[in-house]
């Protein structure tokens, strides 16, 4: 027999999914998500909805029915963050806000953390030289991907620049020392850590 | 010229370092300070400023407020040196950095946050004031003032580079993610196109799938190679079918997609045409008559550049280049 | 006040009503003390036939020169009680509301009677500056500019020229008939069918044309226009008139030498035309017209013209008229497509309009009827239509509202398509179709042919090979599609015309935030507009269709010939300008927002009907030469004045100024019985900006512990309002009086509990603050 959902009408405890969104850090001030009219705009110009099983307007549909399941699903790890859905939407939503906000949730949870933490050596060196670099563990692929040239460039980096006449590009000593507090003060290093543990678990 | 909503500097300007053209594009940089310093734009490194964190913010590595924390310094630094413009070079931190001001000024409850962080472990003098950033109006891309003085660039004019069959490429995180703030639209977005014009060497009025992305996609391009290279044949093909000389550019993310990975697209689709993929700033530069060595830094594109200088008939001297190697 | 009045009080029991709550044997005891009281007399019901008896015989008897009725509220029975104090003059009484807003809302006896006797008081003391008025009868001439000269434009000045009146109709294009003759063909519910558009409306063209009462103007704008005294004194500029309309024979001669071409107009851009052309076949009036921006001026066509009718050097006309009442009817155009150019309209010569489509399907179209895909010449094999562009969307360059019509367009011409084309497929993508009403069947209707809907909003089209591309997500079987079409077309919303915003702009006409004519109340006054005598009907007003254009164009013609013939009288509550302060610096003009005032020669002239008596002139007076009529500062100051007569030190008494929408919300408290603090004593004013601060200080330093103000939030005066009381409070500072004591707080009619929250609040705050 076929179960149907039953929409309670009992008094809400808990918020639900689209509120605990609306209410998250990374939610711009006026998102349109309870606005949305599942047209589908954002699905058609999506790349991600084009190459694979993500589909941008069902992500809505489903925070929006509070499937709180779509934080453990695979799909939401397929977004761009090209901001394509958030530059047309007619009614004001992003897709891609909320997928940010959902994969922050997920990495509340150790399914989040295992999606990140092979990309966990860019934290070491912002934590090092509060500088971004290509994470560690892709070097490989990319160095089939980019050839010998692209090999040579890294190895010769810093005369190349100095060709052109420029300045060092890492910070000034007493500088990373204050990256280096402010991301201890704000509680960075404490979630690298946790992330990285998920990995050590393994 | 369409009227312009925002302020753009011309003077007490941070050029805020990208770690994409540091590291893979540092030609961008040479290019952008050579246009500026042609320009006439004042402005300052600072190398006590740290990246923005976007790669890793959209690696979802950072959150939100040790990203905003960082920009709060950043912003504590160059409103101290008096230089509080912010223009970056790249998309990302563009909006990154609007993003971490409209954090600041608008939620009271992160700016106290990391107030209350700053204050706790003796760091008082990054503390942010609500308002100390604009997030419109002090931060700029480098293609806002490029695109404001632009009727100066043809004064700087050293070589002619007319009759190149170029298509533009805009940042998505420049057009879409604030796009209040872009300038000459961002559904079919123009702003590089602008800049060409008045170099005589007008861009494609529009080519299948113009506004969409490079495919980068900052996780994908790693972690999902398959997924990110299939959305960047989309636009490939594309420009393969408009037979392009150049493809400008305005961020070091999408120059790494559609220069590092032309051979591997190549490959993938068995289509080859060749283009150039150069930064607008690159191209203002060889404009205005800058050294494709020792300014553009030509050597590090993956792509040469020098069958397009040939087109061109632009001389140069091909021992600049000592990281093409031929492989046996 | 020298002279002593003889004011007679009369209180009215109400059956019980007031006097089971007010004890009025102590209230006549305290008013007999006051010797301007001549006569005090009580009735069980003083509305009766008896209650007029009495008071009619005091007045006589006792030669009463003003009189107080102590009763309900105005609103129930001021009508019936200016009747009874005949012989006096109808504005020679006030009414003190005892019932709704004392006996109904306090529950105690004695606080009751104390607030009824404050409430009597205050309108003794206000009624002494009562002068007798007339109602002022008004006359509007029966002379009426239309502005547009589409269907909502033609069937007004159709409707106003029957009832008698003089119309000029005025069109910027060449020819008349607006959207509707271009569409080719309307949707006629009751047949399910699409008839020719033209066939219906040349009748009305025809009637319009030959009624002598209405003179057009075609290649007419208007250029200025200037209130005077009730009439608008307009200036109308009209177009070079190159080709002599009384000698042209529409030949044709000039249009075959022509060699310049310009974008064809009367098809949407589809083909081009000649610089000297007549737009369309059957255009009105069928004189050839010249477009001067596009002809090179090389005289062909005066060398062929056998009438010698072209003049290459004719120049503008001025016009200049006076009217008695203005219809703006000036149309809407449509959604710039280019603002969304991922829809490829600007780049792809595939992609059209829907009016583009109605075009190639018109039998005076370019294609003389055929559907053509445009780069090919071959009949579509598939049409592919996308609904809400530009509308329903609330980025800044587009629209939020729903553009109405659309729907019923986009089904209109994919049936039309199908009963000509059946083997061309026709897809719409949309997002909600809407189809209120009747129309609903003709949706289904069309479904029932075969037409394909799918739900979805596309998000771009490009070309592949030789055909578009599609792309969207049916929402209804989540499916990623991409679909090859021939023939794409956009549903662009309406939107509001630049004819609609430079006569509004013009005439100083408020637009709504969608940038159309803001009527005066978009439900009850659908056709009004702030401005009294300009009128406004059809898309000009907002999307709609052709049936409710056409009832919109009829009320406006009623409403003009309510005013022309109504034989008009209007309350005397309007401004009135002291002539000696005057010093005519005009600013009052510019701060009316009805345009009620105007610069006459020596005097600034208050046009009766235009004033609303809002008051808003007396604020901005530099010299405090305007008064309202019969509502002077000094009468208000009575009226307080009045209020806090005796008041005993240990009462507290708060005076609430409400506008009249306050008003009937605190009526509304007492007909609901819901309780109110008895230190709240309400004087109603017409509009908030009435109370000036040398009322409120006066309130504060005579014994009022505090001052409410209760106004309706949604008039254009509110934020105006809102900064005068910061202001105000300001002043009161300085004077060392604690702001606290003036509150301003919203009032709605049905809200009335929560303004006796309000109150009871600020009654329980300012306890507070006294100790």
């Amino acid at each position: 027999m076929t179960k149907l959902n039953r929409r309670e009408m009992a008094e809400k405890t808990e918020k639900d999914l689209a509120h605990k969104v609306l209410d998250d850090i990374k939610a711009p001030k006026d998102l349109g998500l309870l606005r949305c009219v599942q047209c589908g705009l954002c699905t058609s110009v999506c790349p991600a909805s084009r190459h694979s099983e993500y589909d941008a307007r069902e992500i809505i549909k489903r925070v929006l029915d509070n499937d709180e399941t779509i934080i453990e699903d695979e799909v939401i790890w397929n977004c761009f963050y090209c901001y394509t859905c958030h530059s047309v939407c007619p009614v004001g939503n992003s897709v891609c806000h909320v997928n940010q906000i959902l994969r922050e949730m997920a990495i509340q949870k150790d399914v989040g953390k295992k999606q990140i933490e092979s990309f966990m050596s860019f934290a070491d060196s912002y934590l090092e030289e509060g500088l971004g670099v290509i994470p560690q563990e892709y070097q490989g692929q990319l160095k089939i991907d980019y050839g010998k040239h692209w090999e040579n460039l890294q190895e010769n980096l810093q005369e190349v620049r100095e060709d052109l006449g420029l300045d060092s590009m890492y910070l000034l000593p007493e500088a990373k020392e204050t990256v280096d507090k402010t991301l201890e003060a704000i509680g960075f290093k404490k979630r690298v850590q946790e992330i990285k543990d998920v990995r050590n678990r393994k | 010229m369409e009227e312009i909503k925002k302020f753009i500097p011309t003077e007490k300007i941070t050029l805020f370092r990208s770690c994409l053209v540091s590291a893979e594009y540092p030609g961008v940089e040479a290019s952008t300070k050579y246009v500026f310093d042609k320009l006439g734009v004042e402005y300052v490194i600072d190398r006590n400023q740290s990246c923005c964190t976007g790669l890793g913010h959209y690696y979802d590595i950072f959150d939100e407020l040790s990203t905003t924390a960082l920009a709060a310094r950043n912003f504590s630094y160059a409103i101290k040196n008096n230089h509080k413009q912010y223009v970056p070079m790249c998309a990302t931190c563009y909006a990154i950095l609007k993003t971490s001001a409209k954090n600041l000024n608008e939620k009271e409850d992160v700016r106290e946050k990391i107030n209350k962080a700053f204050r706790e472990n003796g760091l008082e003098e990054f503390q942010y004031t609500k308002g100390d950033i604009d997030p419109t109006n002090d931060i700029t891309h480098v293609v806002d003032v490029l695109y404001y003085l632009k009727d100066k660039i043809p004064e700087h004019k050293q070589r002619d580079i007319s009759g190149l069959n170029i298509a533009t490429h805009h940042g998505c995180h420049y057009c879409k993610v604030h796009y209040d703030d872009t300038l000459c639209g961002y559904r079919n977005p123009e702003v590089i196109d602008k800049i060409c014009e008045v170099m005589d060497s007008p861009a494609l009025k529009w080519y299948d799938q113009k506004p969409r992305h490079c495919g980068g996609g900052f996780r994908q391009r790693y972690a999902n190679r398959d997924l990110s290279l299939d959305a960047t044949v989309d636009k490939f093909l594309s420009l393969h079918r408009e037979k392009i000389d150049v493809l400008l550019v305005m961020c070091p993310n999408c120059q790494v997609q559609f220069d590092r990975y032309q051979y591997v697209l190549e490959e993938k689709t068995g289509d080859k045409h060749y283009y150039a993929v150069l930064n607008i700033a690159q191209l203002v530069a060889l404009y205005m008559g800058a050294d494709s060595y020792k300014v553009l830094g030509i050597q590090t594109h993956t792509v040469n550049l020098e069958p397009l200088l040939d087109k061109l008939a632009i001389e140069y001297n091909p021992k600049g280049d000592t990281l093409h190697v031929t492989e046996e | 006040m020298s002279q002593k009045n003889r004011i007679g009080v009369f209180l009215c029991h109400c059956g019980g009503n007031i006097s089971d709550y007010v004890n009025l044997e102590e209230i006549e005891e305290k008013l007999s003390e006051n010797e301007e009281i001549c006569s005090i007399k009580h009735h069980e019901n003083l509305c009766s036939l008896e209650g007029r008896n009495i008071i009619k015989d005091q007045i006589l008897r006792e030669n009463l020169d003003r009189v107080v009725i102590s009763a309900c509220s105005k609103i129930t029975h001021g009508a019936t009680f200016e009747k009874y104090i005949k012989p006096l003059n109808p504005y020679l009484y006030e009414m003190p509301n005892v019932r709704e807003q004392c006996s109904w809302v306090t529950n105690d006896t004695g606080k009751a009677t104390k607030k009824a006797l404050s409430l009597i008081n205050s309108a003794i003391e206000s009624v002494k500056y009562n002068e007798p008025l007339k109602k002022i009868p008004t006359t509007v001439k029966d002379s009426v500019l239309v502005i547009g000269a589409g269907i909502s434009g033609i069937t007004t000045a159709n409707s106003l020229a029957k009832q008698g009146m003089k119309v000029t109709l005025i069109e910027k294009r060449p020819a008349v008939g607006g959207a509707m003759i271009q569409v080719g063909k309307v949707f006629t519910p009751d047949k399910m069918s699409e008839d020719c558009a033209a066939c219906l409306l040349n009748p009305v063209i025809d009637e319009m044309v030959h009624n002598e009462n209405i003179t057009l103007l075609t290649n007419t704008v208007l250029e200025r226009s200037t209130r005077n005294s009730g009439n608008f004194d307009v200036i109308l500029r009209k177009k070079p008139e190159y080709v002599n309309p009384e000698k042209c024979t529409s030949c044709g001669n000039c249009t075959h030498a022509c060699p310049t071409f310009a974008p064809d107009e009367w098809n949407e851009g589809l083909n081009s035309r000649k610089a000297i052309y007549k737009p369309f076949p059957q255009a009105v009036p069928s004189t050839y017209t010249l477009d001067d921006e596009a002809c090179i001026k090389c005289g062909a066509c005066i060398n062929v013209c056998p009438t010698n009718a072209i003049h290459l050097d004719a120049i503008d006309e001025i016009i200049s008229l006076t009217v008695g009442s203005v219809v703006i009817a000036t149309g809407h155009q449509r959604f710039d497509t280019s603002k969304r150019p991922e829809y490829g309209h600007s780049f792809y010569e595939d992609v059209v309009s829907q009016m583009q489509l109605a075009r190639l399907m018109g039998v005076n179209g370019p294609t003389d009827g055929h559907l053509q895909v445009p780069s090919t010449g071959k009949v579509p094999r598939r049409v592919v239509m996308i609904q809400c562009v530009g509308s329903r969307d609330q980025m800044p360059d587009a629209h939020k509202y729903c553009s109405k019509v659309c729907c019923m367009v986009a089904l209109k011409n994919a049936n039309l398509i199908h009963s000509h084309y059946p083997d061309t497929e026709v897809i719409i993508c949309y997002t909600d179709i809407r189809t209120p009403g009747v129309y609903e069947k003709y949706y289904k209707y069309v479904q029932d042919n075969g037409i394909q809907l799918i739900r979805g909003r596309p998000g771009e089209i490009t070309r592949e090979d030789d055909h578009m591309l599609v792309r969207i997500e049916d929402t209804i079987t989540h499916t990623k599609q991409e679909i090859p079409t021939d023939l794409v077309v956009l549903s662009a919303a309406l939107e509001s015309s630049e004819g609609t915003i430079d006569a509004a702009k013009t005439l100083g006409v408020p637009l709504t935030e969608d940038k159309f004519v803001k009527e005066k109340h978009p439900k009850m006054q659908p056709v009004s507009t702030d401005i009294e005598g300009i009128f406004v009907c059809g898309t000009a007003q907002g999307p709609k269709d052709i049936t409710d254009s056409i009832i919109q164009a009829n009320t406006a013609a009623t409403k003009i010939s309510e005013l022309v013939n109504g034989g008009l009288e209007v309350e005397p509550f309007i401004a009135t300008i002291n002539v000696k302060k005057c010093v005519l610096c005009g600013t009052c003009i510019d701060n009316c927002r009805y345009q009620a005032l105007t610069m006459n020669k020596h005097s600034v002239r208050v046009g009766p009907i235009a004033c609303t008596g809002c008051g808003d002139c007396i604020i901005t007076c530099p010299e405090e030469a305007i008064s309202i009529q019969g509502q002077s500062d000094e009468k208000l100051e009575a009226s307080i004045a009045g209020l806090l007569k005796d008041k005993p030190d240990d009462e507290q008494i708060i005076i609430a100024f409400l506008d009249d929408i306050g008003n009937v919300s605190a009526n509304n408290m007492g007909i609901n019985r819901v309780a109110c603090p008895s230190s709240i004593r309400i004087i109603n004013v017409p509009f908030i900006n009435r109370v000036k601060y040398r009322h409120i200080k006066y309130a504060l330093t005579h014994g009022a512990d505090g001052v409410f103000l209760g106004e309706y939030p949604d008039t254009p005066k509110h934020n105006d309002i809102r900064e005068n009381v910061k202001v105000m409070k300001k002043h009161l500072e300085e004077d060392g009086i604690n702001p606290e004591r003036l509150l301003i707080h919203s009032v709605f009619i049905p809200y009335f509990r929560g303004l006796a929250n309000q109150f009871k609040e600020f009654d329980e705050e300012l306890q507070v603050l006294s100790k």
